[in-house]
């Protein structure tokens, strides 16, 4: 039976589809363009075409001795996540994609993740820090450093504090995260850093559902266990909300995180000067003091108009390192890709570091960086300290 | 030849069932995963079709089903068993969970029932994000080396035509008439002897073995499975939308339906302009069929063959005119 | 004690939001015995209304209700005129044909707003969104204090409607036994249209007042509605001031759950579906139903 399948299918390839190009450098992107990640998934999206578009304008990628046009083929997952693996295999078993740029979201990225490995092609996601990702197929890399460590960045961000003498221990934690895989990384970066540093102590740790509607009964919770520090991880619209609750309540903490967010365009329209002081912890932020990145920021807004956040810079840098793996591979072969992925030194690269390369289970584990909010709307960059624009202000004044 | 003249879907069904098994000699592997989608649809439509089309008690929680036979596959997976052997394991248990919901709600008549199924539906996808050995929120996979497409399709593509074959049976036997007489008045069923509660109680068991033995297939599928992905109100949605759509309380109705949304969601994927609308499209087809046609598109394929009439009888025309 | 107060206050703000949340799906419901799943729909729309009103004009989200409400009611005419007048009409209870046409109608709803917004997340800010207000021992959010001022207002306006004018006694009428109210001369499609009107428009104020609390996408609502459908079978399905009695009683048992028990903060919306399961079960005529019922035993004894 299977025997005649394979025949079956090899007279299908044969003679059944059109004739490949062999001189182009075929990448399949599977993106939420719509639905509920929609709005990072289009900027995901706005980004990849970017960096391609770069790439062809400037002659394609050299690939041997012949310089080749990228082919993009990006499709819609509509943030579903079943959809999203599908696509993933169709994207290589049809349209025969040399190489996969991977989704935005943990969990569409958890459901592509599983694809690669069965046809042997080379899988480069730019949107998930979830560690259980990565280190079960060699196929599959990240872009995006593990969220523990954007945790742990941010306790060492504190301690330091401390050493500086702007903080004093012992220092009480209430811990407040979302009900992802996101959120647990986070809980596990906080939990080990406090396990390994005894001035430090989690009074009140909660989770929530995400779109909660109402925040009072967690604010509440945490109002009573009057910790010093408030570390949250949330997506922006319970940031938005929490924070509005948090400060309808009167609530106050020596440092206040929601994670990522807080330097958001978007959270500081809707909250204005409440989100003053609140530092977060990210990927990547536009004040990073390297002349590359000032480069990008002005080509990026040069050429969609938009100033470029996070998710651009890392779905742009992501593109452009597969593309540079591919270079350096020298040739269209899925296993050489790889080996050059898992090889990869992108010097100048717009990454913290500035060094782009892959740890032993194909994810990134570059430097966080740490900005706090600062009154009239600026930003600084805090962490790590030798890029700094501005110095931290802890604790946070009380009104 | 009687057989035929009797059910003169049978030949086309036979086709279709054909078509189905033979597909991966011929057919490219896109095509393969989307028919596997549309086996998967038939069989949650026709099997949730038992109790909300025939016995007419419309349940909005069916994506507990699909969740409880995917995650019992996963977790018993990783404890070393056979994917094939956590099926039904995954179904007794569902269909032990169908009663402990079914006793207490099938007191409720009508929408009552359907708006505490949705409490049902999603308090359990609340707790299961909820739960640490179930992975929470994160999700869990399959162990390595337990997908096989052939497997994966050829199982479907079984289940799908297994349940039909069943639904088809059970239209026949006494029970597919006690499910039709729910329906229409479950009191002069009860006056003629049907325990409708008894006969309820079943009807939800058999589709919840049926719904939960395709969510372990699910789960072989694609590996990996997370609440969002299993017990999501959409799917439940989805589940009730596709026979509603075809035809309820029909054999080729939720057939129809799956069909239909299958290649909606193709098509809407494939053009970025009806990307947009599959909101739109889904909402209007609601409509339309909810105001012209409920018994869907069966009932619009009646009309066009002249099996019944396009205006609507005379005494309803009456009763429309008086209010 | 202290805490106790603040708690009940809270749960107090809350509630009014619940019941105007709630009043929209109860008015339609008593009327035309329809489920209107596109209420959250509605609800979301009017909050992207209102915040086109507010990114346009500088219009005040809780000024902006005079123009929301009314408008909304047309809307809800319009849809009854256009759609739910033409289903079929079964006598003996609510029909599975207007719960999904109206589901339906959410679905377009989303779209459209996805169409006009994007799938962004929008939020308002007043000057007064981050205030509050020393209230016993509790700060509470000038917004939440207002939502609670205009639900009550609104709450007492349609009581007084509902009992005071023609129309009100009309639609308590249809609520109770349409045949018989026709027979009394009631043009019951009339008052289906104004019902359905009120109900929108109160689902639109609803929407309106969350708008100044939550920052919201399409998707907003469905959490919300599933609240309100609790309510309503709390406050048995058939009576109006049962409604602001499942709304505290929904109120209460969240926040006191969440503020004395170590309940997970993230089950909480489990205890709303959870209590509407067992309510409908146990109880089907809601409080109302219970009370009658406890009554009819101390009389019989």
């Amino acid at each position: 039976m299977s025997r005649l399948a394979c025949l079956g299918a090899l007279a299908v390839v044969v003679f059944g589809l059109p004739a490949r190009a062999q001189d182009e450098v075929r990448i399949g992107a599977v993106l939420p363009v719509t639905g509920k990640e929609s709005k990072i998934g289009g900027a995901y999206k706005q980004a990849t075409e970017l960096a391609v578009k770069e790439a062809n304008d400037a002659g394609g990628v050299q690939v041997g001795g012949k310089k080749m046009k990228v082919n993009l083929s990006l499709l819609d997952d509509t943030s579903d996540a079943s959809k999203s693996a599908q696509l993933v295999e169709q994207l290589i078993t049809q349209n025969k994609s040399h190489a996969i740029i991977g989704g935005y979201g943990s969990h569409l990225v958890q459901a592509q993740s599983v694809v690669p490995d069965r046809y042997g092609v080379p899988y480069l996601s730019g949107g998930a820090g979830a560690t259980a990702i990565y280190g079960r197929s060699k196929w599959v890399f990240g872009t995006l450093s593990p969220v523990e460590h954007l945790a742990d960045t941010q306790m060492k961000f504190l301690d330091d504090l401390v050493k500086q003498g702007k903080l004093k221990t012992p220092l009480t934690i209430a811990l407040v995260t979302e009900n992802t895989e996101h959120g647990n990384d986070y809980v596990k970066g906080v939990t080990d850093f406090v396990k390994s540093h005894p001035g430090y102590k989690v009074v009140v740790q909660e989770k929530f559902e995400l779109n909660t509607t109402d925040y009072r009964p967690l604010l509440q919770r945490v109002a009573e266990a009057k910790a010093d520090l408030f570390l949250a991880d949330s997506h922006l619209e319970d940031f938005i909300a929490m924070h509005r609750t948090y400060t309808q309540m009167g609530l106050h903490h020596l440092m206040l995180t929601h994670g990522a967010r807080g330097s958001d365009a978007a959270a500081r329209k809707a909250l204005g000067p409440a989100t003053d002081f609140v530092f977060a912890s990210g990927w990547w932020s536009d004040l990073l003091p390297y002349p590359q990145v000032k480069e990008f920021n002005a080509r990026y807004k040069a050429a969609t108009g938009v100033e470029p956040q996070w998710y651009h810079a890392m779905a742009y840098e992501t593109t452009r390192a597969l593309l540079v793996a591919i270079s350096k591979a020298g040739s269209l072969d899925p296993e050489k890709i790889r080996a050059a992925l898992a090889g990869l030194r992108m010097e100048k690269s717009i990454a913290p570091g500035q060094v782009l390369s892959f740890t032993r289970t194909g994810q990134c584990d570059l430097p966080f960086v740490v900005t706090q909010n600062k009154p009239g709307g600026k930003v600084d960059l805090v962490w790590p300290k030798e890029d700094a624009t501005g110095p931290t202000i802890a604790p946070i004044p009380t009104k | 030849m009687g057989l035929f003249r009797r059910h003169p879907v049978l030949p086309l069904g036979l086709l279709f069932a054909a078509g189905l098994v033979l597909a991966p000699l011929f057919a490219p592997r896109g095509t393969l995963n989307d028919l596997w989608n549309m086996a998967f649809y038939v069989v949650l439509a026709s099997a949730w079709n038992l109790l909300g089309g025939f016995a007419g008690q419309v349940s909005l929680g069916y994506s507990a089903f699909v969740g409880i036979g995917a995650y019992t596959t996963v977790l018993l997976a990783n404890a070393g068993w056979s994917p094939a052997l956590t099926l039904p394991v995954g179904a007794a248990i569902a269909v032990a969970f169908s009663v402990a919901v079914g006793l207490p709600t099938f007191r409720l008549r009508g929408p009552y029932f359907t708006i505490a199924t949705i409490g049902v539906g999603e308090a359990v996808r609340v707790i299961a994000s909820g739960l640490e050995f179930t992975g929470g929120s994160s999700g869990l996979r399959m162990p390595a080396g337990t997908f096989d497409f052939s497997t994966n399709y050829h199982a479907m593509v079984g289940l799908a035509l297994v349940t039909l074959a069943l639904v088809a049976g059970l239209q026949q036997h006494a029970f597919g008439l006690s499910l039709e007489a729910i329906r229409q008045d479950i009191d002069a069923a009860e006056a003629l002897g049907v325990n409708s509660t008894r006969t309820k109680l079943q009807a939800h068991a058999i589709s919840a073995a049926l719904v939960a033995i395709a969510g372990g297939l699910f789960a072989t599928n694609f590996q990996y499975i997370s609440p969002g992905s299993v017990f999501d109100f959409r799917l439940s949605l989805t589940i009730v939308l596709m026979p509603i759509v075809g035809g309820m309380g029909t054999l080729v109705g939720p057939v129809l339906g799956a069909m239909l949304f299958s290649y909606l969601q193709i098509k809407l994927l494939a053009s970025p302009a009806l990307r947009d609308s599959y909101l739109f499209i889904y909402g209007g087809l609601l409509i339309v069929v909810m105001l012209f046609e409920p018994k869907g598109m069966v009932g619009l394929w009646e009309r066009l063959v002249g099996l019944r009439p396009w205006r609507r009888t005379p005494a309803v025309a009456e009763a429309r005119r008086v209010s | 004690m202290q805490k106790l107060v603040v708690v009940a206050l809270n749960s107090l703000l809350a509630a009014g939001l619940y019941a105007t949340m709630s009043y929209g799906l109860a008015v339609i419901y008593g009327v035309m015995r329809i489920i209107n799943l596109a209420h959250a729909g509605l609800m979301m729309l009017a909050a992207y209304a209102t915040y086109a009103l507010n990114d346009r004009f500088g219009l005040d989200p809780f000024l902006s209700l005079v123009i929301v409400a009314p408008a909304f009611f047309l809307i809800g005419v319009a849809l009854y005129a256009t759609l739910i007048r033409w289903l079929a009409r079964s006598s003996a209870g609510p029909s599975m044909q207007s719960l999904l046409l109206l589901f339906g109608v959410w679905l377009v709803l989303q779209n459209l707003a996805y169409a006009i917004w994007g799938g962004d997340t929008q939020s308002i800010l007043t000057p007064y969104t981050m205030q509050s207000l020393e209230v016993l021992g509790g700060r509470f959010g000038v917004p939440q204090i207002l939502v609670f001022g205009v639900s009550i207002l609104s709450l007492v306006g349609l009581n007084l409607v509902l009992r005071r004018t023609y129309l009100g006694k009309a639609i308590r009428a249809v609520t109770q036994n349409r045949d018989a109210a026709m027979l009394s001369g009631v043009n019951a499609g009339q008052i289906a249209a104004v019902a359905f009107g009120i109900g929108t428009a109160f689902a639109a104020m609803a929407g309106s007042m969350l708008s100044t609390l939550y920052a919201f996408t399409p998707d907003f609502g469905r959490s919300f509605l599933l609240k309100a459908f609790c309510i309503i079978v709390l406050g048995g399905m058939e009576s109006f001031t049962g409604v602001a009695v499942g709304a505290l009683v929904l109120a209460f048992i969240e926040n006191f759950a969440s503020a004395y028990t170590s309940i997970p903060v993230s089950y909480q919306d489990a205890i709303s579906f959870t209590l509407l399961v067992v309510v409908l079960v146990a109880a089907p005529g809601g409080l109302p139903g219970l009370w009658r019922m406890l009554d009819r035993r101390a009389l019989a004894r």
